[in-house]
């Protein structure tokens, strides 16, 4: 599967760095998040998950590092989850992990709402 | 020639504008102002972090759902037209946005924010939740952005409707931010 690589640029910070790498299954979002049509972008990432978790087995870790994100987003990465959930509830090794800054423990907060609303684990850390 | 005294009272009160805006709300202009906005409040680490969030979803509103609106010409998409203000206050941070809306969206959009205002915070997350999960696309309608800027701030929303003609108002809603903000 082709690697996804989009890196953060000060021109536009509104969209997030990103790497899904099939080889080691480790997927990383990082950055801030709050772009107009959020579909646009996150749509290639959503598919990706989607062919990633038809034609392999392995483990996949996603890794979540957003200092912020829109409403927009939100939907987006709730659709990621329910890709993982039935990757995971079909046998397969899945790893969430949402980490947040210190100074901002709200965000606590909404990660243990998305656990809630997409009914999946997600192990929170600290930058 | 500048009255010293005029001067005192300038530098003495206590409220500033940090910014204020008038115009379309393109992403790239609300970046630049939201890097003012980091910049003038990072005195205020938590709050800083708050403002950002909320200002963001109140922009963001503006550009999606004002009846006022330019189209983008490499686009073609809407680009909804208001104004911003950030005023520093003693003890909080206020942001502001105004933007036209329908006659009868301005009367339902005051009913729900007194819903939000009246909301506790476990219903308000659950109110969100519903709107997420109820939302076919990406688009939500204004309230969420409401819910997450009260939600956010802790505080209740500011909210006035202004009678422009027989048609349209203007929709004013102002956040608070409390500058010395605990978790």
């Amino acid at each position: 599967m082709k690697r996804i690589e989009f890196r953060r640029s000060p021109s536009n910070p509104y969209y997030p760095g990103v790497v899904f790498d099939a080889d080691s299954g480790v997927c990383e979002i990082s950055g801030e998040s709050y772009m107009e049509e959020a579909y646009k972008f996150y749509y290639p990432l959503i598919n990706w998950l989607k062919e990633f978790t038809e034609k392999e087995n392995g483990k996949i870790i996603l890794n979540i590092k957003l200092i912020y994100f829109n409403t927009s987003t939100t939907k987006c990465l709730l659709d990621m989850f329910e890709i993982l959930k039935k990757y995971k509830n079909n046998g397969n090794e899945v790893e969430i992990n949402w980490f947040y800054d210190k100074e901002d423990p709200d965000m606590i907060d909404e990660v243990k709402d998305f656990e809630k609303e997409a009914e999946i684990d997600i192990e929170v850390k600290e930058f | 020639m500048v009255d010293p005294n005029k001067k005192m009272e300038f530098f003495n009160k206590n409220t500033r504008n940090l910014i204020f805006y008038e115009g379309p709300f393109y992403i790239d202009l609300l970046t630049i102002f939201g890097n003012y906005l980091k910049f003038y409040t990072h005195d205020y680490p938590l709050a800083q972090k708050k403002l950002f969030k909320i200002y963001v979803e109140l922009t963001q509103n503006v550009s999606n759902y004002s009846e006022e609106y330019i189209l983008s010409k490499n686009e073609n998409r809407r680009i909804g037209m208001g104004e911003m203000k950030l005023t520093d206050h003693q003890s909080q941070y206020y942001i502001t946005t105004k933007n036209i809306v329908k006659l009868r969206d301005a009367n339902i959009l005051s009913q729900r924010c007194e819903i939000i205002n009246s909301s506790s915070k476990e219903h308000l997350k659950e109110l969100k939740r519903e709107l997420r999960k109820s939302s076919p696309g990406e688009k939500f309608g204004a309230r969420i952005g409401i819910v997450s800027a009260k939600l956010i701030s802790n505080n209740n929303i500011d909210y006035n409707i202004i009678e422009n003609d027989r048609e349209y108002s203007i929709f004013k809603i102002t956040a608070k931010i409390n500058k010395n903000e605990t978790y």
